[in-house]
C-alpha cells in the first residue's frame, strides 16, 4: 500500500468510528429520554389535572388538544378516512382530541405487531389478544399497566367490566388491557357439503368414523373433487387436537399438551404417545386415499375456495367463523347447501374464549395514556361512538332495522346500487355484546342452537390463563418449532412413505432438540397455576 | 492527524463529494451495527437495547441446539456456489454472445427478455413452480399424463428441488448480469479487436484471447461481491418455491429459512440477532481468505 491509501485509510476509520460513537450516543439519549417520559409523564400531566379539578373533580383536564394513534390489526376500509373523520369530529367537541387509525394489514401481521413494539413506535393504543401473545408481551412488558389510570380515566369501563374479566387480563398482579365485553366460543369444526352427503346417501357426521365415511364416499362418488382441496394443514391438525381431546396450554404450546380437561396435570409431549401412533398410521391411509393431495403442504389455495367452485367438499372453520362462510354461500351460491361439524362434540364440552381473546392496550412508549383511556371509555358506552365507528355512517353506511336495534347493511334505499360502499373495521377490540348491533356468525340461522349446546356443555377455561413466556426454555422452543414443522407436519397428514419410520425419525429430533425440558418448564409453571386456583 | 487534515483540506471538493457515499454507509451500514449487541441479550421492553439483561452466547445455542447446524450450512453454502458460479458464467456467455451479435433490434429485443424476470417477484415465482409442478393440476404432471407416462410427485421427492432452486435463481439473475458483464465489454477498446482481425483472428479466438481475459478482473469483482452473502442465501427464492414443507427441507433448507421457522412462532430479537451475527461473520471470514488468496496470486485483481 502506498503512503495516500494509508491515509485515506485512516481517514475512513476515523468518521466510521466517529459515526459509531455519535450514533451510540444517539441511541443513548433517546433511551434515557423514553425511560424519563414513563415515569415523569404521568405525574406531569395528573398535575395539569389537578388544579382543573378544584373546579369539577370527576372531569380530567382536556385544555390540550392531543392527538392520538391507534393501532388495529386487518385492513382498512375504503371508507375508514371518511368514518374516521367524523369520529374525529365528535371527539373534538367531547375531549378536545383526534385519533389516526393504523392499520397492519393481514400481510405478514405477526411481524408489524411485534416491530411495532420493539421499536418503541409512539402509539396510544392498539389491539391486544391472548393470539397475538398478549400474556407474552405483557410479562415481558410492552404494555402499560392500567390499575392506576383506569378508575380515574375510564371510570365507566372501570366499573362495568366484570370482574372475572379484568382477573383474566391480570398479569403478575397488573391488568395491562382493557378486554371487550363480548362472550363467545370459537370452538374449530368443519363446514361440509351438506347436499352431497344427502345425495349420496352419506351417514350423517357425528365422529370420526362417520367423517371419514364421509370423506370417502364423497371421494370415490365424484373423482373430480378432492374432499379438502387446497391446503389442508388446518383441518387436519384441528381435527387431531379435538379428537384426542388434547388441551393446549397457555396459548400454543406447541407438541406440549394436558391430556384432557379432566387431567390437567398430566402433562405430555404428544408425539410420543400411544394415541399419536395409532393417528398416524390413520392419517395415512387417508392421505392414500386422496382425502388431500399430495403437494397439500405446498399450497396456499383455501380449502373453502375450492368448495365454491365445486371441486372441495370440506373447509375448517371455528363456529363463528363456519356462520360467516355459510350466510355468504348462502348468499352467493344458494344451490349448495353446506352443513356444519363442530368438534366439540368429540367430548361433548366447550370452553368459552378469555376476555382478553379480544382487548385493547396500551404499549409502554404510549406520550397520552390517559386520554386514550377517556376516548375508549367514550368509545365503548357511548352508543354514538360505538355505532359510528364500529358501523360506520348511518345511513351511508348502514341503516337501523325496523326492531330498531339491529341493522341493514346496506342502507334502505341503497339496496343493489353500484356506488354503495361498505365500511369495515376490525372492531373487536371494544366489541361489547350489549350494544353490538350484529349477530354473532353473521346471523347464520344454525348458530342459535349451536350457541345453546356450547352454553348447555360449557367448561370454564383453564388452560388459556397459564402464563408461559418460555424464557429458560427458548432455544430448545425455537428449536423443537422446526422439528415439528420439518417432521411433525408432514407424519400428522399422512404424507410419508412410511409412519412408522418417520415417527421415529420425529421422536428421535424431539428428544435431540430437547423436548423434555420443555415439558419440564410447562410442568412447573401449569402446576403453580392450579396450585394457585385450586385446580386438581 | 495534522496530515489527515491537511489533506482533507488539499481535496476539499473530493472529499466532499464522497461524503453523502460515506454518510449513507454510516447511517445505514456503521451505526444499525450497534444492534449486535441484541444478540448476546435477553431483551425486554423495560431495557430495551443497552440494559437488557446480560445472557453471553446463550442467544446461539438454538442453532446448535437441533445438530442440523451442519447441514444447514453445507446446503447454504452449495446452493451459494451453485448460483454464482453457474449464474457468473451464462452471464459472462450471454453478455459475449449480445456483444458479438450484428443486428441491433435483435440485441435489444433479446436483452430486455433476458432481464424482465428480474422484476418478477419471487411470490410470483413460487405461484409459478406450485403451478407447474403441483401433483394433480400442474403443468408438467398434465404434460406426463398426455404422452401417456407415470405423473411424478415433485412434492414427495427432494431430488428435483435442487435443480429447480438453481435453475429459478439462475434465470431471474441472468439479465441483471449480462448486463454488467455487457457494459464491461463495451469498455475493451475496439483496437485489440481490430488488431487481431489484421493478423487473422477468427471471432473464436477474439473471444478466447480477448474478450475473456479482459473480462476476468470483473468476473473476480463479482465474485468476491457475492461470497460475502454466501451464507445468507436468497431467503425469498427458498421460502416461496418450498414454503413449509417439511418434506423437501433435507435437501432445501438454508439458514435462513431454517431460522425463519424456529423463531417464527416465538419472536425473539436476541435470536434472531445472533442467527444474522453468525451469517455475517461466517461471511466475512470467507471473503477475508478469498480475498487472502487472490492477492497472493494475483495482486491487480484483489478487492483489498
Amino acid at each position: 500500500m502506498n503512503p495516500q491509501m494509508k491515509k485515506t485509510g485512516s481517514l475512513l476509520l476515523s468518521l466510521t468510528l466517529l459515526g459509531t460513537v455519535l450514533a451510540a450516543c444517539g441511541g443513548n439519549s433517546d433511551n434515557n429520554g423514553n425511560s424519563q417520559a414513563s415515569p415523569s409523564g404521568s405525574p406531569s400531566s395528573s398535575g395539569s389535572a389537578s388544579p382543573s379539578a378544584g373546579g369539577d373533580a370527576a372531569k380530567p383536564d382536556t385544555s390540550k388538544k392531543v392527538e392520538l394513534v391507534w393501532y388495529l390489526l386487518g385492513d382498512a376500509s375504503s371508507e375508514s378516512a371518511k368514518v374516521n373523520a367524523e369520529f374525529n369530529k365528535l371527539l373534538e367537541k367531547d375531549l378536545n382530541t383526534t385519533v389516526k387509525f393504523n392499520f397492519t394489514t393481514w400481510n405478514d401481521w405477526q411481524t408489524k405487531y411485534n416491530l411495532l413494539l420493539a421499536s418503541g413506535e409512539k402509539i396510544d393504543m392498539l389491539f391486544a389478544s391472548t393470539w397475538a401473545d398478549y400474556y407474552k408481551f405483557a410479562n415481558q412488558g410492552a404494555f402499560l399497566p392500567l390499575d392506576d389510570l383506569l378508575p380515574k380515566y375510564a371510570p365507566e369501563t372501570w366499573n362495568k367490566v366484570p370482574q372475572q374479566d379484568w382477573t383474566e387480563a391480570t398479569v403478575k398482579g397488573k391488568i395491562y388491557a382493557v378486554p371487550a365485553t363480548y362472550p363467545e366460543y370459537t370452538p374449530d369444526g368443519l363446514v361440509y357439503r351438506e347436499d352431497w352427503r344427502q345425495e349420496l346417501n352419506l351417514p350423517e357426521i357425528k365422529d370420526l368414523d362417520t367423517l371419514e365415511a364421509y370423506l370417502d364416499g364423497v371421494k370415490k362418488a365424484k373423482p373430480d373433487v378432492t374432499p379438502i382441496n387446497g391446503k389442508a394443514w388446518n383441518e387436519a391438525y384441528t381435527l387431531f387436537k379435538s379428537y384426542s381431546g388434547y388441551e393446549q396450554i397457555g396459548g400454543d404450546s406447541g407438541v406440549v399438551v394436558a391430556k384432557s380437561y379432566d387431567a390437567p396435570r398430566d402433562i405430555v409431549a404428544y408425539p410420543f404417545t400411544d394415541e399419536f401412533e395409532a393417528w398416524v398410521k390413520r392419517m395415512k391411509t387417508w392421505a392414500d386415499k386422496g382425502f388431500w393431495t399430495s403437494d397439500s403442504l405446498a399450497s396456499q389455495k383455501e380449502a373453502g375456495d375450492a368448495i365454491k367452485v365445486g371441486t372441495g367438499a370440506v373447509y375448517w372453520r371455528n363456529a363463528p367463523g363456519a356462520g360467516g362462510y355459510i350466510t355468504d354461500m348462502e348468499k352467493n351460491k344458494p344451490d349448495i347447501k353446506m352443513g356444519y361439524f363442530p368438534f366439540t362434540r368429540f367430548h361433548n364440552y366447550a370452553m368459552p374464549t378469555l376476555s382478553v381473546n379480544n382487548a385493547m392496550a396500551i404499549p409502554k412508549s404510549a406520550p397520552n395514556p390517559e386520554r386514550t383511556l377517556m376516548v375508549l371509555d367514550k368509545l365503548r358506552n357511548d352508543p354514538k361512538y360505538y355505532d359510528l365507528l364500529t358501523y360506520g355512517i348511518e345511513g351511508t353506511h348502514y341503516s337501523i332495522a325496523d326492531d330498531g336495534k339491529s341493522i341493514v347493511k346496506p342502507p334502505k334505499g341503497m339496496e343493489g346500487k353500484k356506488d354503495f360502499k361498505g365500511y369495515d373495521i376490525a372492531s373487536w377490540g371494544w366489541r361489547i355484546e350489549s350494544m353490538s348491533r350484529e349477530k354473532q356468525a353473521a346471523g347464520w340461522t344454525g348458530f342459535d342452537a349451536l350457541l345453546a349446546e356450547f352454553k348447555a356443555e360449557s367448561k370454564p377455561n383453564i388452560f388459556s390463563p397459564v402464563l408461559l413466556d418460555y424464557a429458560p426454555v427458548k432455544s430448545q422452543q425455537a428449536a423443537v418449532n422446526q422439528v415439528f414443522e420439518q417432521y411433525g407436519k408432514p407424519l400428522m397428514m399422512g404424507l410419508v412413505k412410511d409412519p412408522d419410520k418417520s415417527l421415529a425419525t420425529f421422536r428421535d429430533q424431539l428428544k435431540k432438540a430437547g423436548v423434555d425440558k420443555i415439558v419440564d418448564y410447562i410442568k412447573t409453571e401449569a402446576s403453580k397455576y392450579y396450585d394457585e386456583k385450586g385446580i386438581q | 492527524m495534522s496530515g489527515l487534515f491537511r489533506e482533507i483540506r488539499k481535496n476539499k471538493v473530493l472529499v466532499l463529494m464522497i461524503l453523502p457515499a460515506l454518510l449513507f454507509f454510516v447511517l445505514f451500514s456503521y451505526a444499525p451495527m450497534v444492534g449486535v449487541y441484541f444478540a448476546f441479550t435477553n431483551f425486554s421492553f423495560d431495557g430495551g437495547l443497552f440494559k437488557s439483561p446480560f445472557v453471553g452466547m446463550d442467544n446461539f445455542k438454538f442453532l446448535f441446539e437441533s445438530g442440523t447446524l451442519w447441514n444447514l450450512t453445507k446446503n447454504t453454502i452449495l446452493y451459494n456456489i451453485a448460483f454464482i458460479l453457474i449464474g457468473n458464467v451464462l452471464q459472462v456467455m450471454s453478455a459475449v454472445f449480445l456483444s458479438e451479435l450484428p443486428g441491433r433490434w435483435f440485441k435489444k429485443t433479446s436483452q430486455s427478455i433476458m432481464f424482465l424476470p428480474f422484476f418478477v417477484s419471487f411470490v410470483l415465482v413460487g405461484a409459478f413452480v406450485f403451478n407447474l409442478f403441483s401433483t394433480n393440476n400442474g403443468l408438467v404432471n398434465t404434460l406426463l399424463e398426455q404422452l401417456g407416462m407415470q405423473p411424478y410427485d415433485f412434492y414427495m421427492h427432494t431430488a428435483p428441488w435442487k435443480y429447480i432452486i438453481v435453475f429459478f435463481s439462475v434465470w431471474k439473475g441472468l439479465g441483471y448480469g449480462t448486463v454488467i458483464y455487457l457494459a464491461a465489454i463495451m469498455s475493451i477498446s475496439d483496437e485489440y479487436h481490430e488488431a487481431a482481425k489484421i493478423d487473422g483472428a477468427n471471432i473464436f479466438q477474439r473471444i478466447r484471447f480477448i474478450t475473456i481475459p479482459m473480462l476476468v478482473p470483473t468476473f473476480i469483482l463479482l465474485i468476491l461481491l457475492s461470497l460475502g452473502g454466501i451464507l445468507k442465501g436468497q431467503f425469498d427464492l427458498f421460502y416461496q418455491i418450498i414454503g413449509n414443507n417439511g418434506m423437501l427441507f433435507d435437501s432445501t433448507d438454508v439458514i435462513d429459512t431454517y431460522v425463519f421457522r424456529a423463531l417464527a412462532v416465538n419472536f425473539d430479537i436476541g435470536m434472531g440477532t445472533a442467527a444474522g451475527l453468525y451469517q455475517s461473520f461466517f461471511g466475512l471470514a470467507l471473503v477475508l481468505t478469498v480475498n487472502y488468496i487472490i492477492r497472493r496470486t494475483r495482486d491487480d485483481y484483489a478487492l483489498f
